[in-house]
């Protein structure tokens, strides 16, 4: 697999860092599987303009891989936990604190891995707070 | 034969924190595992959005009271990495040395914990009366006990006097005389062996495949350990990864105990090397870029992925930690196991709820 260095805003980012579309995502990941590396974590980070880049990190023999996707807000991102179950409880967190629509994870926990049903949505994204002009009762 | 679930936790005499699970059973003997979580879920990687990023150091000791001095070594290690800062070669012994009487310290509280979960309460008040003074010294050295604060982005806040090495070491001895005598009923008594022998066996494939780090991977076979990688002061210590075969709950417990050891050794190694000179070095300016750090705590390995835009607010910082990744591990373990062990399989992991939830 290639090795590529990716820059945002200019700046070197994170080495070993492949960019693929979320239409690759699953045919990488078993790639990633096929040649026997480890799956660590995901990592969703909130541009702040209705993008999320998401990283995939694998490690074999203590050398870092990383997959990285964008996706717009809403789209839909497929789940890798088929290919690697570990990813259920990453995948649920993403879904949860950021709003990631991410489909047929195997254990979908549908919103409820930490927050309750009164939590606000997606609260690790970033939001607008809107302050509402408070009313009397009458 | 119908099916049961059972709700374990999140409330239990075996847990030290919360974590739920369904269990699925059928008579005595467990079908399927659920976790649920979510009790302790603070929000702590928002927060470090809105501080600054120098005061996140202290942010993200507060994830865990048990290996916080790695958190924060992990997170400053990020900054560092991304403004290209060297930091004193004293600084990197000093930091190894408390992280690794954190290990300790982690790994103590654990056999104490393991001790009262299968009921001898004699072996749990020894085990932790050895863990004290592990504290001693964190107390002594760094003025507080479990937050040690002594981590800041360029190397080290405090340092070690000639006096602490040696009354370091004195403790150590003790400590290592201690642990021999403990040692000895956790891997030879009868009534510990029955209840951690061929109990929750994870294979190497499987500790792999699920991701598994930490004790649970070494003692499944895995030689994997960050600190091989050399960071800090590691790559000029001399040391193997402890691992065992067998993938039990034993193995587990033999690991941990000779990571202790392991430990006492690496401080020791420390105090003979340690540089003189500088602690800290002066950092200006703002982090600009992104930067992954990876670092051996207690329970495995901890990732730390730091993006920073120039400005004194980092954007986003993740962390996941050794418990985090052993879960999936847990759940592959917990069917075929018989209700009476699930604590015991739970507390093998050694799970830390505060971590994986942040």
């Amino acid at each position: 697999m290639q090795t590529k260095y990716r820059s945002i805003r200019g700046v070197c980012m994170l080495e070993n860092t492949i960019e693929i579309s979320k239409d690759d995502l699953l045919s990488e990941v078993q790639n990633m599987d096929y040649n026997n590396y480890r799956f660590v974590t995901a990592t969703c980070v909130d541009n702040g303009d209705g993008t999320f880049d998401v990283y995939y990190h694998f490690d074999k023999n203590y050398e870092m891989k990383n997959l990285f996707v964008k996706v717009k807000k809403e789209e839909e991102l497929p789940s890798i936990s088929k290919i690697y179950f570990c990813a259920i409880l990453v995948e649920n967190e993403m879904k949860e604190l950021f709003g990631l629509n991410i489909t047929n994870i195997v254990v979908d926990y549908g919103g409820h891995l930490l927050l309750t049903d009164d939590a606000p949505d997606a609260p690790m994204a970033k939001q607008q707070i809107v302050i509402e002009e408070r009313k009397a009762d009458v | 034969m119908g099916k049961t679930v059972i709700p374990f936790g999140p409330q239990h005499p075996v847990l030290p924190e919360p974590l739920h699970l369904k269990l699925v059973m059928q008579d005595e003997r467990i079908v399927e595992a659920i976790p649920a979580i979510g009790y302790v879920h603070r929000g702590l990687e928002k927060l470090t959005e809105i501080k600054d990023f120098t005061q996140n150091v202290h942010v993200v000791e507060r994830i865990c009271g048990i290996c916080s001095f790695m958190h924060a070594m992990s997170y400053c290690k990020c900054i560092e990495n991304i403004m290209n800062i060297q930091i004193p070669d004293r600084a990197k012994y000093l930091r190894v040395i408390w992280a690794e009487i954190h290990r300790m310290h982690s790994h103590l509280l654990w056999l104490g914990l393991l001790a009262d979960a299968f009921g001898f309460e004699s072996l749990f008040m020894q085990v932790w009366r050895n863990r004290e003074k592990v504290m001693d010294i964190m107390e002594e050295t760094a003025g507080s006990r479990i937050f040690l604060s002594a981590n800041t982005i360029g190397g080290t806040r405090k340092d070690l006097t000639k006096e602490m090495l040696v009354k370091i070491q004195v403790i150590l001895d003790e400590i290592e005389s201690d642990l021999k005598q403990i040692e000895s009923v956790f891997l030879n008594d009868y009534t510990v062996k029955h209840r951690l022998v061929g109990v929750g066996v994870l294979t190497k494939e499987d500790a792999y495949k699920l991701g598994a780090t930490g004790a649970m991977a070494k003692a499944s076979g895995l030689k994997t350990d960050m600190r091989t990688t050399g960071y800090e002061a590691y790559g000029e210590l001399d040391f193997e990864p402890i691992v065992h075969t067998d993938g039990d709950s034993y193995a587990r417990t033999v690991v941990r105990i000779k990571e202790v050891y392991q430990s006492i050794d690496l401080v020791r190694q420390c105090i003979a090397k340690l540089p003189e000179g500088e602690i800290s070095v002066p950092v200006k300016g703002n982090p600009k870029g992104e930067a992954v750090v990876r670092v051996e705590q207690p329970r495995g390995e901890v990732l730390y992925y730091v993006r920073a835009n120039g400005t004194k607010n980092i954007e986003r910082l993740r962390v996941r930690t050794p418990t985090f990744a052993n879960i999936p591990a847990l759940l592959h373990m917990l069917p075929g196991s018989q209700l009476a062990d699930v604590p015991i399989l739970i507390l093998t992991i050694d799970p830390c709820i505060s971590c994986t939830e942040r």
